[in-house]
Formats: C-alpha cells, structure tokens, sequence
C-alpha cells in the first residue's frame, strides 16, 4: 500500500491534489481524449512498430508512466470535479478494470479521479489493489490466482455505492458472486503471499492488506462449515472480525483452531443443547487468537494442518510442548487425567443436581456430632478406576499387570497415572516412569486414557449409587461416600455388596466397599478392603483398628506432617492417642492438632453432605510449558483464559478475582527427568480483583496478561502456568436480571399493557441493551442474537402489534436486520416502507451523519479503518480491544453481517486510536453508533449496572434520553460536550465545574486543574436534593471514569492527582463522597491492571 | 524507514539515555545514599543535578544508562527500575521509568519540546524527598531493565555488561506512589514510586 502510495504522491501530484478543484483548466477535456486514444490498444501497437525501444518491456514501462502523468494532470486539473466538496474517499485505492462493466470503464476512471483513487489502464499487481468486473468468463474463475493475482476481484457497484455514502465501503460484501463457490481454494495460495502485507499497512489506506487476509477468511470458513454444518454463516462471520488484527498465519491456525476446538466440544460436551452455544463462543475466542506462530512459513501451515487433522482423528502424532503445538492447551486438556476429574464434578453436578436437592436430605441438620455414633456410613471406590475400565472390555487384558499412561514411547519417560492389581504386585505405581515400571514388570501393559468410557462409568457408577441412597457424598469420579444411616432395615454390609454386584454387573470394574461410623472409618475400611471386596469396622473395633494404623494413613497426613509426627516418635494411631488436644494444636497448629486429635480416635465430624459449589474455578498446565519469547506466552495465555473461560461457562459461574499461578523453574534446577514436565520449581502466585464478575475470555485475557507481566520473568523459565478463578458469582439469568430475554419474555405483556404508548419492539430493544449492559462478553450477545426470533414471535403472540405510527423509529432502524425483517413480516411488509419514508425525511432535514440501515454498509468501512489503524500503531494501543461480533445466524446476506463488525459501544472503543483518526472521521465514527449502543458504553461500571437494574425499564430510556451524553465519548473535542451538558444540569455544583473549566482549563483540559479550582473556589456545596443527587453522581462517575480510562495508560500522575483531589472534595460535599466511594475501587482495579499495583492512599 | 527517521528516533533514545544518567543520579541523591559530598552541582538542560563525583559510581551509572541505548532505540525496553534493597535483598522501594518511544512519531518533534518535558521529571524528584522512605540499614541499589522481550544473545557488546537480575520480587502487588508522566508523541515517560504494600510480608 505504501507503495501505491508513494506513486500517488510521486510527480507534481501531491501538491497538485490541494488544488485540483479549483483549477478549471477548460483544456482538459482534450487532454482526457488523447489520454484515451493512447491507452486503446491498436494505437498502442502502432506506436511500438515504430518506436525505437529496444523491447516491449521498456515501451510499456514508459507507456504506463505517460499514462500514469496523464492521469495525474487530469486529476489535477479535475475536469470531472464539479465541486470543492468531494472528500478523498478512494485515497490509496488502485483499480483495474476487467471487461464490460455498468458503469462504465470511463465513468469508473472518472469518479477514480474525482475521489482521490487511482486507475490503472493495465494491470500490474504492484499498483493495482482492485479489480472491478462485473463477469468472469469460466476459465478466469478457474484460474483466478493467475488471473487475479491474489487480489480482490469486485463488483463496480462498490465504487457508486462507496460514492454515493459518501465514505468508502467493505468491498467484501462487493466481490464477485462467481467467486464465492471457488473460495476454499483460495485459502491454500493467500496465506502465503499475505504474509509479507502487514509492513504494508498505513493507517489510512489499510485495504490491499485486508483483501488476502479476508480472502483466506472466506476460505477457512468454508472449510470450517464442512465439519461444523450448522454454523456456517457464524463461522464466515467470525472469521471476518478475525482479519482485522491477525495476519494471514494466524488465519490458517485460526482455522485450525476452529476446527480444533469445535471437535474438542464435540467430544467434552455430552449435552447436545450445550454444545452449540460452547462451540460458537469458542469460535469466536478463537478467531481472535493473532497466533504466536507469525513467523511460521507456509510449509508450517501445511504440517499443522495435516496434524490439526491427525490429532482430530485420534492419532497420537502429537505435538508436546507449548514451543510446537499452537493447540497445545487445548490438547492438553484433552488428554489430561486431572483436567477430567477436575471437570467431571461439574458433569456430576449437573447430572444428579436434581435428584439430590429435589430430596432435600431433611435431616441432614440433624446430622452432627451427637448423630453421628449412630451413622453408618459406606465408602465406596471404584478399583483402579482409570485402568479397569480400559480393560474392562479387553478379557485377555484382565489379570495381566496393565497401567495406564498418556503415552507409551520407547523412552518411557512418561508418567504412569494408574495401575491395576496385578501391576501393583510388581510394585508398579502411579506416578512412576514407565521406564522405571516396565524394569520391575516387563510384561506390564500400557494402555492410554479413554475419557468417554470413563465418563460413561462414572455415570452408571452414580445412577447405581443414587439408586440405592439418597445421600450420596461424590468424592471423584470413582469415589462416593453413601450416608446409609436412615436404611436401618437394611444391613449395611448386604447394600454394600449389592451395590458392588450391580456396579461390577453393569461396568465391568469391581468396585471395593468400606463400612463405618464415620467417614473417616469407612475410608479406611475401604482401604483394608480393597480391591474387590468389602470391610466393615464396627463401632467397638474402632479403637483396635487404629491402634496399629500407621499415621502416614491418615487422610490429611501427608509426607511433611508424617516426617514430623515420625521425629516425635508418633508412628500409630495409637501412639497417636495419648497426646493431649492441647499439646497436639501447640506442636501442630490448631486446625491440624484437631484433625490428628479426632483421626486418631476414629471421630470424623464430617457429615455426608451433596457435591459442594466449587469455589474456585481454573485451570492449569504445567507439564510441556516451554516458551520462547513473549509472543508464545500470549498465545498460550490466550488458550488458558479460552479453556477458563469455558470451564467457567460450564458451571454457569463468573468470577471476580483471578489469580495466576507460575511455576518457574529454580535456579539451578536441571532439565526435569520426567519428559517436558516441571522439575523442581518456585511456585508463584498473584492476583487481581476486579470490581464486575466475569467470564468474558477478553477479559480473562487482559487480567491474566496483566498479571503475568507483573512477574516480570523470564519467559523461558517459565515451566507451569495456571489460571484460577474465585470470588464466584452465579451467572444465572435469574441473579443477574435479564440476561436472556427469554426469562423477560414472561413478565412481558404485563410491562406492554402498563406503557400503551410502548411497543414489544422497542422493550425488547432496550431489554437487549439491558443485556448488553449486564455483561460485556460476546456469548451472552450471542445468546440474546440466538434467542431473538423466538422472544420477537412469542412477544406478538402475547401481546397485540402495537399500532405503526406508535413505534419509535430510532429503535426500529437500530434493531438488527433479521429482527427488522421478521418484524416487516408482520406488519405486512409496510414497516421498510415506513423507515424509509423517514429515513428520506430526515435526510433533508439534518446535514448530520445519520447511519441508518443503509449506513450499515458504511460502518463497515470505518470498523476497518480502526482496524488498520490498530496494527500499524499497536505500540501506542497497547491492547487493541476486538469488537464482539455478535452473531447473524439466519442472514446469508453479507451487508447484514457487517454491522456488527462495529464495536458494540463506544466503550470497546480504542480511544487512543479514535483520538488519532482525523477530526471528520470521528465524528462520522461517533455518528455511527446507533443510540442505542450508546448506552451501555460503560458495561463494565457496576453501579451503573446496579442502577439501571433497578429502575424499570421506561425510566432507563428515560434517563438515557436526559442525561444522553453520558456515554457517548464525553471527553472529545474542546470543550468537551459533558462541559455544555454540566452547564445545563441544573445542579449548582456541576454547573460550577463547567463553569471553572471554561475559565481555567480551556487551554490546558486537564480535569486536576478544574477539581483543583473546585477545591479552592468552592468552599462547601450544598447538595442537591436526593432524587437530582443521584443523576448528577451517576454523570460525575461517567466523566471521571472516561476520563480515567483516557489516561490510566499514558498519565498516572494525573489520575493520581484527580484522585487526591476527589478525596479533598469528598470531606466537603455528599455528592463527592458518593463519587469518590464509586471510584476509588474503580480506579484502583484500572491501575492494578495497568501497573500491577495500587495506588498509594495515604 | 529511512534513515532520516532513524536518526530522529536516535535522537529521542539518546536523549532519554542522557536523561537516563541525570535522573538516576539524582534519584540516588535523593535518597541520600552517599554522603552529599559525593556528588557535585551541575547543570543539565539547565537546571541544577547533582552528579556523582566518585569516578566509579558515575561510571556505573553512565554505563548503566548508556548500556540500555541500543534496547530503548529497539523499542524493547518496557521499565527502568532503581531498586533499593534492604540486608536481605527484598526491595524496599522501586522508581519505576515506565517508558514507551512511538518511533514512527520521533520525526515530529523537536529536540527543545522533549528536553523541555523531561526538564519537569527532574525538577519534581528534586523535590520528591518527602515521598521516598527512609533507607534501611546496609541496602545496597541497582538499576533493573524490564524488557518486552529477551534480545538475542550477543546482539551487542553493551548488553553484555546487563546480567538477569535475581531481585526477589514482591508477594503483594505494590502500592504506587505516581512521581510525573509525560504522555506525548514519540515519548511517553511515567515516573512512579513503588513501595510494598503494607501486609507485605
């Protein structure tokens, strides 16, 4: 791009452009014909016959300067501008074009020279970045790589359409029709030509690049589509956010991504109902990864591609660290034991939720101390669970020592994660190297996981358990503890073996069974049991049993306490015994003197209760982490937020604080024995709260970045890495207002009937804002988009249509596309007719920018611009925030699609970049946000959520109506438009500050030195009653958060001083007080954030 | 690039490197590390700065300022720590140079409006004392490089005299204590204090 740019302004063109409007060369016309007689072809034959160039190469080289001059002196001279007023629309755009075309050829190159564009008479890839056509012969289409040079091939509608909007548009909705079948094709070629583009990139002109890239998009989509059927158009639209700030590597990965985890899903997920929504979110995280593999050549491509396949089919060419596998969490999850049992609570949860809440074990109060001689409880476990049931269909593998291992190499440094009983009489164990293993038992068999069954047995295990008793404790996935006390006509140890039978009946593996007074008791009985069979301690033998019972046996015991305990010369239980409580809490540590007190007497306060809420929810791998350098850590932290993020949609939970664990490796640690694993490490931990729960991957990302930053390591000795989520918070629709707009839907016609003058549609539309509010993640957007027909078709059916002059225009040309045409559906195809009767309307009446449903296509272009603005200055963004592409599911319509390519508010908005683009184009930028995206602007406030949640929805619009400018960019321009808006608040003390900016900070707009003023000029406010008090605490908040999130990057000392100021202020007015309690959290978060600490108070 | 707006971004990174040596010098000057006496009066971009007079330590930190020009002119360096460590070599307090240097914008500006922005860093650490804490008996002082990205072994003979550090890190995320920041093109300079928080162990 730069190039053509460079010719652009080559010659006397870059000063002659300025003028080119005034100058009204009555001689150009003539100019303009012998241009053309130059240009056709027989003329130019006839010229070279007699010319004396020594070969036709130089003739045109000449011949396309002289062209090239032409045209520049036309342009400049401008014989097809008719007035000073066109904008540039076309500057840095080059276009060829190819046979018969409506308009025509001529008229094509005459709007190219009125709009700033160039045209090209012959084409050449290096100047030209589009091709126009209208058709393509057959043998074109076939070849277009050779034809078309990898460039985008458009129809020359997008020129007049592009004129006619005034702003350039997306020529992607514009390529030519034929060439959509042959995109996957392109996919193979595009990537690698592509590569080289970015350096090409300038903010203004950022198309040429775009072109490959989206190609390639199209492509991948395509491939995608064919695993992933139903969702194609989701995909296709994905992929196209996914271009704007990845390179075309990342474009391939990003596929394989999609690919990748779309399978993943389709193999964690049982739940079909589930899965859509999972699989679509995680596309969508994926489409935002920029690979760490940018420098990967294309052959790199084809080897993952090949792999991403082989993985998928189930083959263990499997790639081992995080250095080599792009997809290196995601498989890694995939095969890891731990991640499934950590995952298969959830699963539990979900599975037996009902059946045990719906009992409500309504003595389970009751159930304490004084009870609890008289329970009896089973402990039941499953024998090697992990290894029996791979064998468990393999006859000839039953009593052959078998273990199971994630791999079974030659080197057999791998680790064996469990084995049977014939194995373990060799004295195979878990956590022992196969090597080492296969020394002791040469014959040992390694077999590898099988998640499916296990997840299949563990359920049967479970359906049996349930079935027998309702207080069922689950431990694992092969552990359960059965509260049996209520069944007191049935002998526990007759259950007990019933329930074995059935479970060896119906699973194959045997189970093994501990009977006692308490929990405590029957895990130990279990333990004497095991395998296979079944032990009961009785109350009487307790004291007997453990008399002898080691201490390293005790549940809680590990090898430090044991040590301990060994050098006090405690070995059993019973030596145990004859310690005091009071001497164990002194040596021990009162929790854990307690435990040893009680373990070693048999007492167990624990009750058999239901699978607890996790507390906590993360994920973390520290086997095969290698990384190279920054960019490997970035990506690989990406796909931990991505799996997080999932895990915490699974258990439909959102968290507040995040906390990052590393694992570095020690100093002088050697290269661990165990193949990629850890070694021996320092482990790290920190955290970060954020004031709004979340699940949002972006989010995740940004904390976990943040964070990882803040350890300042050297990322190659980074050996673990693992992200935790707490604080958790229930994401049910229920607790968080309306996040579905199903669950709205029922309170629905009650709300239509009490505002007469409202209509569904527009309720709906604010209740879609709600939501957007509520929460700044794509899934719940895409959840709203997904769930948006069927509440639109049941809100007519429970409530009558309102009448048409009665609906809000604004709302209706802001509802989404597919919305508006169901809508136009029922009312009779009248409704487009409506909105473009006063869409012309207000055409004339206004000169502003309106963007309505014909601007869609409009906003594309700008939604580009920011885009390319973003990877050419990705230093001074420091994280260039990726809109939420929500999702068009039934559109096939591209023009569709576009819209919400646009950021969903201003909030996602990269202010840095805005404040960057030229005045004209932001302003169009801030007309493009239809109102009702404004209003969320700042999602991620918690009052203000909190606020809006309350109030009824009227009021809100209400609200938004007056204060209006609250979202929209307050800090733009000088004066800044909150300043005018203060002004007529009616509130004495924000009139006073706007009043003091005018004054002082004018010049400087600083907001220190307006509070700085207010400080001192303003001796004591009185405040306001409580009702104005409220709107003008709400509109202080909004001005300083903007404010805030202006320069949290680049001015922390005025954050700083803003944030002593409002402390000052605080100690005089209620009005601060309130502010200054809302923001102080506020800005503390952004900070830590941002610098990984907090700001000092003092 | 060409090389006309190289030479701009060299100019800035020189720039900052210079003010680098100033800014260090008066931070360990502030902090009364050695005797006032080790330092001498003299005037940079004018205004007075100490200067340390020992040969030695100016040498250490002029090596350590100029050291860090071929990272900063790469745009690699991310933060400049003066860390301040008490006996046991737990930092008691961190000036943190938060920097980043736009290089596409380096052409358009001139060398007298940056000298003119970092003139106002020194003269607010002139009289930052009352923010510093007092220094704890036997510390010792470093200067520390947080880089974006490791640069490749041997890249040059200047990053050779820059070793991994082993400063133990906080537990607690600090608390910062902002000194002064300059957000402008090409230069964006945060000065901040960093002491640890108080349930730091």
């Amino acid at each position: 791009m730069k190039r053509s740019f460079g010719s652009n302004s080559s010659g006397n063109n870059g000063s002659n452009k300025k003028t080119k409007k005034k100058n009204n060369n009555p001689s150009n016309q003539k100019t303009l014909g012998a241009a053309w007689g130059a240009a056709s072809l027989p003329s130019s034959r006839s010229s070279f016959r007699s010319s004396p160039f020594s070969d036709f190469g130089s003739y045109m080289e000449v011949k396309n300067r002289k062209l090239q001059n032409q045209y520049e002196t036309e342009a400049s001279t401008s014989s097809y501008g008719v007035s000073g007023s066109e904008k540039l629309i076309f500057q840095g755009i080059s276009i060829f074009v190819d046979g018969f075309t409506v308009p025509s050829h001529q008229e094509l190159r005459g709007y190219m020279m009125r709009y700033g564009g160039r045209f090209e008479n012959y084409f050449s890839r290096r100047t030209v970045t589009h091709i126009i056509c209208s058709n393509l012969p057959d043998s074109k289409v076939k070849n277009l790589r050779a034809f078309s040079r990898g460039l985008p091939v458009v129809k020359p509608t997008w020129i007049v359409d592009s004129i006619s909007a005034n702003r350039l548009l997306g020529w992607v909705p514009y390529q030519l029709d034929q060439l959509n079948d042959t995109q996957p094709k392109l996919s193979a070629f595009f990537a690698p030509r592509s590569h080289l583009t970015p350096q090409l990139v300038s903010p203004v002109t950022s198309y040429p690049p775009e072109t490959g890239y989206s190609e390639v998009e199209e492509g991948s989509a395509i491939r995608v589509e064919d695993s992933e059927e139903s969702r194609d158009h989701v995909d296709n639209e994905f992929d196209g956010v996914g271009i704007e700030n990845s390179t075309a590597e990342t474009t391939e990965q990003t596929r394989n991504d999609d690919l990748k985890s779309s399978e993943v899903n389709a193999e964690i997920l049982a739940n079909p109902g589930k899965e859509e929504k999972e699989v679509s979110s995680e596309l969508q995280s994926s489409t935002n990864l920029p690979s760490a593999s940018d420098n990967k050549s294309v052959h790199d491509n084809g080897k993952n591609d090949g792999k991403s396949i082989a993985t998928a089919a189930g083959s263990s060419i499997r790639r081992h660290s995080t250095l080599e596998d792009p997809n290196f969490v995601e498989n890694y999850f995939k095969n890891s034991r731990l991640h499934f049992i950590g995952t298969w609570r959830n699963r539990y949860r979900k599975r037996f939720h009902g059946s045990s809440s719906g009992l409500k074990w309504a003595d389970s109060g009751q159930n304490t101390a004084e009870s609890a001689k008289k329970s009896t409880i089973i402990h039941i476990d499953l024998d090697s669970f992990f290894v029996s049931v791979v064998i468990r269909n393999r006859l000839e593998l039953h009593d052959k020592p078998v273990a199971v291992c994630h791999s079974d190499n030659p080197k057999g440094t791998a680790e064996i994660s469990s084995a049977n009983y014939p194995a373990r009489a060799y004295g195979v164990k878990a956590g022992m190297f196969v090597r080492h293993a296969k020394d002791l038992c040469p014959q040992l068999v390694i077999v590898p996981y099988n998640f499916e069954a296990y997840e299949e047995v563990a359920d049967q295990f479970y359906d049996i358990l349930h079935m027998h008793c309702r207080k069922v404790q689950a431990v694992s996935c092969d552990e359960a503890f059965l509260d049996v006390s209520d069944l007191r006509d049935v002998e526990p140890e007759l259950l007990a073996s019933t329930i074995r039978k059935e479970i060896l009946d119906t699973t194959g593996c045997s189970a093994s069974a501990g009977i006692g007074g308490t929990m405590l008791m029957a895990r130990l009985a279990t333990r004497v049991a095991k395998p296979a069979g079944q032990f009961h301690i009785s109350a009487d033998k307790v004291e007997e049993f453990l008399d002898q019972l080691p201490v390293g046996t005790l549940p809680g015991v590990g090898s430090v306490l044991k040590e301990k305990l060994e050098k006090e010369n405690f070995r059993t239980c019973g030596q145990l015994r004859l310690i005091s409580k009071d001497s164990l809490q002194k040596d021990f540590g009162v929790k854990t003197g307690e435990m040893l007190w009680s373990y070693s007497r048999g007492l167990d306060l624990r009750s058999v209760t239901a699978v607890q809420e996790s507390k906590t929810i993360g994920a973390e791998v520290n086997w095969g982490v290698r990384f190279r350098d920054q960019q490997d850590v970035q990506h690989f932290l990406r796909c931990l937020c991505k799996e997080v993020s999932l895990r915490l949609q699974g258990c439909e939970m959102i968290g507040r604080t995040f906390t990052l664990k590393i694992k570095k490796r020690k100093k002088d640690a050697e290269e661990p024995t165990k193949y990629m694993g850890c070694g021996d490490c320092d482990n790290l931990s920190r955290s970060i709260t954020v004031p709004a729960a979340t699940d949002d991957v972006e989010v995740l990302q940004r904390i976990s970045k943040k964070l990882f930053g803040s350890y300042c390591l050297d990322v190659k000795e980074v050996r673990g890495v693992g992200l935790q989520v707490s604080k958790l918070e229930s994401a049910d629709p229920s607790n968080k207002g309306s996040r579905t707009l199903t669950s709205w839907l029922s309170s629905a016609p009650a709300s239509v009937q009490t505002e007469k003058d409202d209509n569904v549609i527009a309720a709906d539309c604010r209740e879609n804002a709600d939501c957007k509010r509520h929460d700044t993640g794509g899934v719940s957007r895409l959840r709203e988009s997904n769930s948006a027909e069927p509440s639109v078709q049941s809100g007519d059916t429970s409530s009558s249509l309102p009448p048409m002059c009665h609906l809000d225009m604004e709302v209706l040309e802001n509802l989404p596309p597919e919305l508006l045409s169901e809508l136009d559906g029922t009312y009779g195809g009248k409704l487009f007719e409506l909105i473009e009767k006063k869409r012309g309307k207000r055409k004339i009446n206004s000169n502003s920018p309106h963007i309505s449903l014909d601007g869609i296509k409009g906003s594309k272009s700008f939604s580009v611009k920011i885009h390319g603005l973003r990877t050419s200055g990705e230093k001074e963004c420091g994280e260039p925030s990726v809109p939420h592409p929500s999702i068009a599911t039934t559109s096939n319509e591209r023009t569709i699609e576009m819209t919400d390519l646009m950021p969903s508010s201003l909030s996602q908005v990269d202010f840095s970049v805005l404040q960057e683009l030229p005045e004209e184009l932001r302003a169009d930028l801030l007309g493009a946000f239809p109102t009702h995206r404004r209003q969320h602007s700042s999602s991620d406030a918690p009052m203000e959520t909190c606020k809006k949640q309350d109030t009824e929805p009227r009021d809100v619009k209400d609200a938004e109506n007056e204060i209006g400018f609250s979202c929209s960019s307050l800090w733009f321009g000088n004066p800044p438009p909150w300043v005018e808006n203060f002004k007529a608040s009616g509130n004495s003390i924000l009139e006073k500050i706007a009043d003091i900016y005018y004054r002082v900070a004018q010049s400087r707009p600083m907001l220190s030195t307006v509070l700085q003023h207010t400080v001192s000029e303003v001796g004591s406010f009185h405040d306001a009653n409580a009702n104005d008090l409220d709107k003008s605490v709400y509109d202080v908040c909004e001005l300083l958060k903007q404010y805030i999130k202006l320069k949290v990057e680049g001015d922390i000392e005025e954050i700083y001083l803003c944030f002593r100021l409002l402390k000052r202020l605080a100690a005089t007015s209620q009005l601060f007080v309130q502010v200054y309690e809302i923001l102080s959290s506020f800005i503390q978060a952004l900070i830590s954030e941002h610098y990984g600490g907090s700001l000092s108070v003092s | 690039m060409n090389s006309k707006d190289d030479n701009h971004s060299g100019e800035v990174a020189r720039t900052l490197v210079e003010f680098l040596e100033v800014a260090i010098t008066m931070i360990v000057f502030l902090k009364g590390f050695y005797p006032s006496a080790a330092f001498e009066r003299r005037r940079y971009m004018n205004l007075v700065v100490q200067r340390a007079s020992h040969p030695e330590l100016r040498d250490y930190i002029q090596s350590a300022a100029t050291g860090l020009l071929p990272f900063i002119q790469k745009g690699l360096v991310e933060r400049v720590a003066v860390i301040f460590f008490s006996e046991d070599n737990v930092p008691v307090e961190r000036f943190i140079f938060k920097l980043t240097i736009n290089p596409s914008c380096a052409a358009s500006v001139e060398e007298g409006q940056l000298e003119f922005a970092l003139r106002s860093f020194l003269i607010k650490l002139s009289v930052s004392k009352s923010l510093v804490k007092p220094l704890p008996h036997n510390c010792r002082w470093e200067v520390t490089a947080y880089l974006r990205s490791l640069p490749e072994v041997g890249s040059s003979k200047e990053g050779e005299l820059w070793i991994p550090t082993d400063t133990k890190q906080w537990q607690k995320p600090p608390v910062i204590t902002p000194v002064k920041s300059l957000d402008s093109e090409p230069l964006c300079l945060q000065l901040y204090l960093e002491h640890p928080s108080f349930s730091e162990p």
